[in-house]
């Protein structure tokens, strides 16, 4: 694990907890390095629609009939 | 005929002979059950084979075509059906032990109107888990194979779908694409699928894995066939709540649209990047045959192109985890252990993660209805590697380095899944180890009139799609 990887094994335990989602100490351990992974990708991914150029992008949850 | 002649028909070949009755429903659907008998201990495309039903509704179909009732190119026609897709009285797994017993009270509208069209449902095919993965290696229903090297996976989720219409065990398949699950196994097991635009064709009675992407379509060997089971398929559905209300295009007129001066659209630094070498030299062999019909290929700018992974997969990782959300907790141990992780993975993102990702969505698609003023369709391979070993998790496509296979092989078919375009993948040659190559054609929202016509006019010159498996 790198210093600066966005999960850790507290931060997975601490959002099972959030999620009321009850996991084995080997699950979450399991968890962390995919997870920083993924989580990371979605955190750069967070901040480029986060810009100022793009405030005015709606998210789709239902495509237009066009 | 004999039982060999009968396995390479296409499902436009049949059709005349039954509509001619030279050929009965009866003797093609005891073939297919034949063929199945014999390969599918090895490739294992299928979860249930519904051998009494099949029968039953062959000898109907017998009967009332020789009655002059013939119900058009789909009656008397064997086809599976990918097992998220609800059929009536028979059971439907989605490749899971959690619905293992599950017999559905009703059809999906799909299944519905394929039986209405007089298709005989043959059996439902294995996929990845509830659809959560790309190699079908179920821990439940058995590791589906390759038929063209039994070693090595069929892609997935709707592999088992690819493998049966690859094995001549059906003349055509169902299968349900959210991220790639239909163009993926298309792809490396060498037939023609599409991903419809979303809302074209009704995901209404299918068990979903991310209700924003998924749709349901047709895998076939020849884009003929794509349309004759689409055709039937499509349209609006009152049951759905995303299905739309856009007229259905003449799909089969749509199959002698000219390719002459068609403008076809690669994108920069994108479509023929990061692949393995004979990927790339197949689709671009394609796009010569595409310009010697008179295609012009131009490269387009796509700036925010990149992102589309992490997009799919915060979106493809958020909503399962919301369906599973009770069986997750209690029910775990009945999930096999890569899709268990992925359920709880889901759990992890934040709202923001998720939003983020709904929002590059209309930013991707933007940018694709921009480049369409310049452009008919965009070209890219369908997956940038050929079938890899069974049970892999990694894949080298550059160099030495080893890359997560989940990541990997959404490289391309993301991309149209998020904009809500329709793809269609068709084969365009084999690699060193004679292994398929797919080339995805992503067209407009609702245009795969297009996509159909792109296809088949590369088919009529080409003979990919016509080399079958040695099984």
């Amino acid at each position: 694990m790198k210093s600066d990887d966005p999960v850790t094994r507290e931060t997975v335990e601490r959002l099972c907890a959030l999620a009321d989602l009850p996991l084995a100490p080997e699950r979450r351990a399991r968890l962390v390095p995919m997870l920083s992974g993924l989580i990371a990708a979605a955190n750069e991914l967070n901040r480029k629609m986060a810009a100022a150029a793009y405030r005015s992008i709606l998210p789709i949850l239902r495509f237009p009939e066009r | 005929m004999a039982q060999g002649n009968l396995l390479d028909l296409t499902i436009i070949e049949a059709a005349a002979q039954l509509e001619g009755r030279r050929l009965s429903p009866v003797e093609l659907t005891e073939a297919m059950l034949q063929r199945i008998a014999s390969v599918d201990k090895q490739i294992r495309a299928y979860i249930t084979v519904c051998d009494a039903q099949a029968r039953e509704v062959a000898r109907a179909a017998e009967r009332m075509i020789q009655a002059g009732y013939y119900l058009g190119p789909l009656h008397g026609i064997p086809v599976a059906l990918k097992d998220n897709i609800y059929t009536r009285d028979v059971r439907t797994t989605a490749g899971s032990k959690i619905l293992a017993d599950f017999v559905p009270a009703e059809d999906a509208t799909v299944a519905a109107r394929l039986k209405r069209a007089g298709a005989i449902i043959i059996g439902k095919t294995n996929m990845h888990e509830f659809a959560w993965g790309g190699t079908t290696d179920n821990p439940h229903h058995g590791t589906c194979r390759n038929p063209w090297n039994p070693e090595r996976f069929p892609a997935g989720s709707s592999g088992g779908s690819g493998a049966a219409v690859a094995a001549r065990t059906c003349l055509g398949a169902l299968g349900t694409d959210t991220g790639g699950s239909i163009r993926l196994p298309s792809s490396v097991n060498g037939i023609v699928g599409i991903r419809p635009t979303i809302g074209r064709v009704s995901n209404y009675n299918v068990v979903p894995l991310a209700w924003t992407m998924d749709t349901v379509s047709p895998m076939t060997r020849t884009v003929e066939d794509c349309v004759v089971m689409f055709e039937i398929i499509a349209g609006y559905d009152p049951f759905d709540d995303h299905s739309a209300q856009v007229p259905l295009a003449d799909y089969r007129a749509e199959l002698a649209r000219p390719v002459r001066g068609l403008r076809v659209g690669l994108i920069r630094d994108y479509s023929l990047s990061h692949l393995q070498k004979a990927v790339g030299d197949a689709v671009r062999g394609a796009l010569k045959t595409l310009e010697g019909l008179g295609a012009q290929v131009e490269e387009i700018a796509m700036p925010s192109i990149h992102g589309n992974i992490s997009a799919q997969l915060t979106i493809e990782s958020c909503e399962p985890s919301a369906y599973h959300q009770e069986w997750l907790r209690t029910r775990a141990a009945d999930y096999g252990e890569d899709v268990r992780t992925l359920l709880e993975s889901g759990e992890m993102y934040l709202a923001t993660h998720y939003i983020q990702a709904q929002r590059y969505r209309s930013l991707l698609r933007k940018e694709f209805l921009e480049g369409f003023k310049r452009v008919d369709v965009f070209v890219t391979p369908t997956l940038p590697f050929t079938a890899t070993p069974c049970g892999a998790t990694e894949v080298v496509i550059e160099g030495n380095r080893k890359e997560d296979m989940l990541s990997a092989i959404m490289q391309f078919t993301g991309v149209p899944s998020l904009a809500g375009l329709p793809a269609l993948s068709l084969p365009v040659g084999f690699d060193p180890d004679g292994l398929p190559v797919g080339m995805q054609v992503i067209g407009r929202p609702f245009d795969e009139g297009l996509l159909f016509g792109v296809g088949h006019a590369y088919q009529r010159v080409t003979d990919w799609h016509t080399r079958s498996p040695r099984l």
